[in-house]
């Protein structure tokens, strides 16, 4: 019971250095990430590392490398930096699909292009599932049918991909007829 | 909305703006209203001659609400095809011409956060149309006006001088117009848009490529350009019939010449309307729509710029 054949699902290839940029920034949602650039050229890495149990943020290698405490700490940060970038950027961004299309709006709202942002599926496939009964994100999910957070429907995932809301669709699995729900299945990890 | 047929107009109006330019008002022959049309749209002015007929392309220079007139403005050029000097010197005040429906193939980028507007002579015309649009968005805009140091004066009064963000260059002969310092230090998401002569436009694109601009910000109004050459036959497959194109008429303008009704819409080689399939014959493509592989693989010409490298094309139409 699954749709895989849908177009609008995006499809990400691995991270290589566009040398028509001046400035490479490269954001990851974990410290293991993986990019080629060639040696004459810098790269600036932002990445979210966990907290040692002071809380601190292990400390980065070399001055151009920046550690986060959380996805939505270094999205903030990446926000403020780039109202203050000029042209020339480019943004690499590795990590969960959910944090690609997070961190692809908020590119974009800051004026930059697809042609300008290059994105890295890593990490775990687990699913973010957009409820469209009651619009409650339910994050982590790993099979095909989930019991929704907010409302309790029981969602069946899509492979239908937002893009705006950097999650996949839920939508009702027994609405024609109620209490019909087969066994969900354990689909990604 | 995509409108057929032609809208048929009177001159109503014509001002002199220095000695080579020239404004035109057209309003609704019957009284009405024209559509409103798209910032960056042209429409194409279909001229009567006494021994042939022009269809010329010229962006409207009215805001896109203006609906109870048009205006275009047109350069007189020394060595034009011709349409020039019919506007110029032959076309009066009271005079019907028939005008297509304005098309835009020069929109303003909706995402983008700040616009620069790099015009050279009367390659301003379609950014007169865009002012308005960007004003009323409240857009962060700038305009660069480049032209010779004795027509300064003519694009102030044009534009309004000294409006904010408005910058008119007089270049003199030899000089360049140093696009590096405009376009260097731009905030992110600031997209570039040309429109004048093919070596200023070609300086703008590679200056900002240079800068790491990405073609998505990089946009250029494909008009004009060097449209004659050498003469050649071109020969219809369905019909069997044989039409001669002359060294200053297009292809396109051949076809027209004979009653033929082919497909167009920009007429500048960037729409891909007027796209024909080719049967034999070695294209010169000059168009700006098909691929570096479909201009290899030759079955495809866009009759509206492109020409013959061979004494005779076949199309198959």
């Amino acid at each position: 019971m699954s749709d895989q054949s849908i177009k609008s699902r995006p499809v990400y290839q691995s991270l290589a250095m566009d040398l028509s940029g001046l400035r490479h920034l490269l954001v990851s949602d974990s410290p293991a990430y993986r990019f080629e650039a060639p040696p004459d050229r810098e790269v600036e890495v932002w990445f979210v590392a966990a907290p040692d149990q002071e809380g601190r943020i292990p400390p980065s290698g070399t001055v151009r490398e920046r550690g986060f405490r959380s996805p939505r700490h270094l999205i903030d940060r990446l926000d403020h930096r780039l109202a203050q970038e000029r042209m020339g950027l480019r943004l690499y961004v590795s990590g969960t699909e959910g944090f690609l299309w997070d961190v692809f709006n908020t590119a974009q709202r800051a004026g930059m292009t697809r042609q300008e942002i290059f994105q890295c599926q890593s990490g775990t496939q687990a699913r973010r599932v957009a409820c469209v009964h009651c619009r409650t994100f339910n994050h982590g999910v790993t099979t095909t049918i989930v019991r929704c957070d907010g409302c309790g429907a029981n969602l069946f995932v899509r492979d239908h991909f937002s893009r705006r809301l950097s999650a996949f669709m839920g939508v009702k699995i027994d609405a024609e007829v109620a209490g019909e729900v087969p066994p969900a299945e354990q689909a990604y990890s | 909305m995509i409108l057929d047929g032609k809208l048929s107009a009177r001159v109503a109006e014509i001002d002199l703006l220095n000695p080579t330019l020239k404004r035109f008002r057209f309003v609704p022959e019957n009284g009405g209203a024209f559509p409103t049309s798209p910032p960056g749209a042209h429409v194409l002015v279909t001229l009567q001659g006494p021994d042939r007929v022009w269809q010329n392309a010229y962006s409207l220079v009215t805001p896109p609400d203006q609906r109870d007139h048009y205006a275009i403005i047109v350069r007189r050029v020394p060595d034009s095809r011709g349409g020039s000097h019919f506007l110029h010197d032959r076309l009066k005040t009271g005079d019907a011409v028939a005008l297509s429906a304005p098309a835009s193939l020069f929109p303003i980028a909706s995402l983008a956060r700040k616009h620069i507007l790099i015009a050279g002579g009367i390659g301003l015309t379609p950014f007169l149309s865009y002012r308005p649009v960007l004003a009323l968005r409240g857009a962060a805009y700038e305009l660069h006006q480049f032209c010779a140091p004795d027509e300064v004066e003519t694009f102030r009064a044009l534009i309004g001088a000294d409006a904010a963000g408005v910058h008119v260059h007089g270049v003199g002969r030899g000089e360049r117009p140093d696009l590096a310092a405009l376009l260097a230090d731009q905030p992110l998401g600031t997209h570039v848009y040309t429109c004048g002569p093919q070596g200023l436009m070609d300086a703008v694109e590679e200056t900002a490529r240079g800068l790491g601009w990405t073609p998505h910000a990089i946009h250029r109004e494909s008009f004009g350009g060097d449209k004659g050459g050498v003469p050649f036959m071109v020969t219809l497959a369905r019909s069997g019939r044989s039409i001669a194109v002359g060294a200053s008429q297009t292809l396109l303008e051949a076809l027209e010449g004979e009653g033929i009704e082919a497909p167009c819409l920009c007429r500048g080689g960037a729409c891909g309307v007027c796209l024909l399939p080719l049967v034999e014959g070695i294209p010169d493509h000059r168009d700006h729509v098909l691929s570096e592989a479909e201009k290899a693989e030759g079955r495809l010409i866009a009759t509206c710029v492109s020409r013959a490298r061979s004494g005779t094309l076949v199309l198959d139409f």
